[in-house]
């Protein structure tokens, strides 16, 4: 992943923020993390003032997504998100403590693009964290246009 | 981390339309016809009815006994007054024949004579006989009978006159009447005995009348209240029959009103018990979330304490001091990270058994045709390498073919026989018994072990989450029994344990012969 991607982080456990960050920079990841943690601060900043995201045209977007907000669901922003023309094909990695079935497609159905149970077992977390950093170094991330 | 259910997410499920059970209160079922129907009681009537015509019937026939009473009173007053007539018609045609003798001596009239007296006096004869009863007419007759016999006297005395020629003497004797006084006392005494005769039939026929009118009258009131009660007999076989069918309807609108409630209960407790499901998810899935950081944090901690200790050690030894000097506080440290890390492992199990138990309440069960022998055995053929270890054997009766969850059936069996398995009674070889009871509808299956058993204050904890009972030396949560119970009664069965300490444990499971295909979960 190119050094330009920016990976916006909604979660609003600051303590599991704080751990993916970490683990994530274990990984060699070095790109910007933005972290919110609530829904309505990170639909302002992913679509801006006039809710259109045009702010982000010519910038690379991940988004780490968490689906158990307190203001709105992670869902809600996921569904956002790939609605929108200009951040429709930015990769949204959901990660969540959900495992649950239904839940799973759902996200799939809305074009979430990973979708990542976060264990509860601390050693696993990280791992599957550090995994994701990994995964992260690889892939390609589109510019937003 | 907000609470948000998966499948709930959005909007939450209105208030239930629960059908209106406040329209039949408890009250109302018992109530109204008992009363109603009780009365006037249809033997009571019947009874009555019986009296009634009883008692026409005993009246008419008494009246009937007295009017034929009458007609023979009547008659026999008749034959009273004809006699008296007989008497005065045999006196005259004495006196006719009498006179007839004196004025012509002929033999005729004499033997008319004769035969008139010999006829008059058995005429009074039998009036008295007749009138024994009546005192005033026996009076009557007995002062009749010398005037009669003094008339007579008279008679023969002028015939044996006129037959001895003396026909002047006679005529004289005739002339000179010397009964003339007796004869008109005899006359009025006839006409008083007739007059009271005539009274007596009179007073008789208007008795008869009486008699006549009181039939009549008895006959028709009698046919009136047997139409009477007849007629009410009618109508209140009419209400009771309207109230039967009142009750009937009663009955059927209540048997409505009560399935209606049970629908309601049972949907009231769908609610209720999804609610728990959801309850239980939520709470085991929002615990996860501060563990992960709890564990996360104290692993940084390990991590940092390594380094933090790495670099005390190089300090030490920059200062000339022994690089052993904190090894007493790195050991204060392993303790205490040790502890926290096992607690947070129980923990996370504990959580993890609740979130299962609670994603179990939520699955679809698929009902199929489930041969339980097979399964039974299938069960016993995976737990053979622990049978043989414990020296134990695992025996199942005849099993029937069931219509239900073939999984839900599989961790049912498993939790039960492995619990049997787990806790026999050290040096007596184990054995188990599966076998199965029908009853209609359902299918009692019994797990019978004679292991260590269970003490009676604890059968209910055994069915409880993370609740075990006697000694804890074998591993587990105690999460099992909760388990199956939580299964079957999903299945809409019900679980029992009989157990006595130190000799074996019962478990019975009752299961329905098909599970119904609506397990009332509308969420995932």
């Amino acid at each position: 992943m190119t050094e330009h991607v920016t990976i916006v982080m909604v979660e609003d456990d600051e303590g599991h923020a704080r751990l993916i960050e970490k683990n994530i920079r274990r990984a060699g990841v070095r790109n910007d993390i933005l972290p919110f943690t609530d829904g309505t601060s990170a639909v302002q900043f992913l679509f801006g003032a006039d809710g259109t995201g045009r702010d982000h045209i010519g910038r690379a977007l991940l988004v780490l997504l968490d689906l158990n907000l307190p203001d709105m669901t992670g869902v809600e922003i996921l569904a956002r998100i790939k609605q929108n023309e200009h951040l429709k094909r930015s990769p949204v990695v959901v990660l969540t403590t959900t495992d649950d079935k239904v839940e799973i497609q759902r996200c799939y159905d809305l074009g979430a693009n990973v979708y990542v149970t976060k264990p509860v077992n601390y050693e696993n977390f990280a791992n599957a964290i550090r995994q994701l950093g990994l995964f992260f170094s690889v892939i390609q991330v589109p510019e937003t246009d | 981390m907000a609470l948000v259910m998966p499948g709930t997410s959005g909007h939450e499920n209105p208030a239930r339309d629960i059908p209106s059970r406040e329209k039949a209160p408890a009250g109302d079922v018992s109530r109204a016809p008992a009363g109603r129907l009780r009365l006037p009681g249809p033997t009571l009537l019947l009874v009555l009815g019986f009296a009634v015509l009883a008692s026409i019937s005993a009246m008419s026939i008494t009246l009937v006994y007295r009017a034929q009473d009458d007609a023979d009173s009547v008659t026999h007053t008749l034959r009273v007054m004809n006699a008296i007539s007989q008497l005065q018609v045999m006196v005259r045609r004495a006196e006719s024949a009498e006179r007839g003798f004196l004025i012509t001596g002929g033999d005729g009239f004499l033997r008319f004579y004769e035969e008139s007296k010999a006829r008059a006096l058995p005429s009074l004869d039998e009036i008295g006989a007749l009138t024994q009863d009546n005192p005033a007419q026996q009076a009557r007759v007995a002062e009749a009978r010398p005037l009669l016999d003094s008339r007579f006297a008279s008679f023969e005395r002028a015939i044996a006159l006129r037959q001895s020629g003396d026909v002047e003497a006679a005529q004289a004797d005739l002339k000179a009447d010397r009964s003339e006084g007796a004869m008109s006392r005899l006359g009025t005494l006839l006409i008083d005995m007739k007059a009271a005769e005539t009274q007596l039939l009179d007073s008789r026929a208007i008795a008869s009348r009486h008699s006549a009118g009181w039939l009549t009258a008895v006959s028709a009131g009698g046919f009136a209240v047997v139409l009477a009660l007849g007629g009410l007999a009618l109508y209140l076989n009419r209400r009771t029959i309207a109230a039967l069918e009142e009750a009937q309807q009663e009955l059927e609108t209540v048997n409505a009103g009560l399935e209606q409630r049970v629908a309601a209960r049972t949907a009231d407790l769908k609610e209720a018990n999804d609610e728990i499901q959801r309850f239980a998810y939520i709470v085991s899935h929002d615990l996860r979330s501060p563990l992960v950081n709890i564990m996360g944090f104290t692993s940084e901690i390990e991590t940092m304490r390594t380094e933090l200790f790495q670099r005390l050690g190089r300090l030490r030894e920059t200062a000339g001091e022994a690089r052993e000097a904190d090894a007493e506080m790195a050991a204060d440290f392993e303790e205490a990270l040790g502890f926290i890390k096992t607690s947070i492992t129980r923990m996370d199990r504990l959580i993890n058994a609740i979130l299962a138990l609670s994603r179990e309440g939520r699955k679809e069960f698929m009902p199929v045709d489930v041969d339980v022998g097979e399964l039974i055995a299938n069960i016993a053929g995976s737990m053979a390498h622990q049978t043989n270890e414990v020296g134990a054997v695992i025996r199942a009766g005849q099993l029937p073919v069931i219509h239900s969850d073939r999984l839900a059936l599989e961790q049912i069996f498993t939790n039960l026989l492995d619990n049997a398995l787990k806790y026999l009674r050290d040096g007596v070889p184990g054995v188990i018994e599966v076998s199965a009871v029908n009853t209609p509808g359902f299918i009692t299956f019994v797990v019978k072990d004679n292991g260590r058993g269970i003490d009676p204050k604890d059968r209910g904890r055994v069915f409880e989450l993370f609740r075990r009972s006697g000694r804890q030396d074998r591993p587990g949560e105690g999460i099992g029994l909760a388990h199956v119970r939580a299964l079957v009664r999903r299945m809409g069965g019900l679980i029992s344990l009989d157990s006595t300490l130190g000799e074996g444990s019962t478990l019975k499971v009752t299961l329905p012969r098909r599970l119904p295909i609506d397990n009332g979960h509308k969420d995932t």
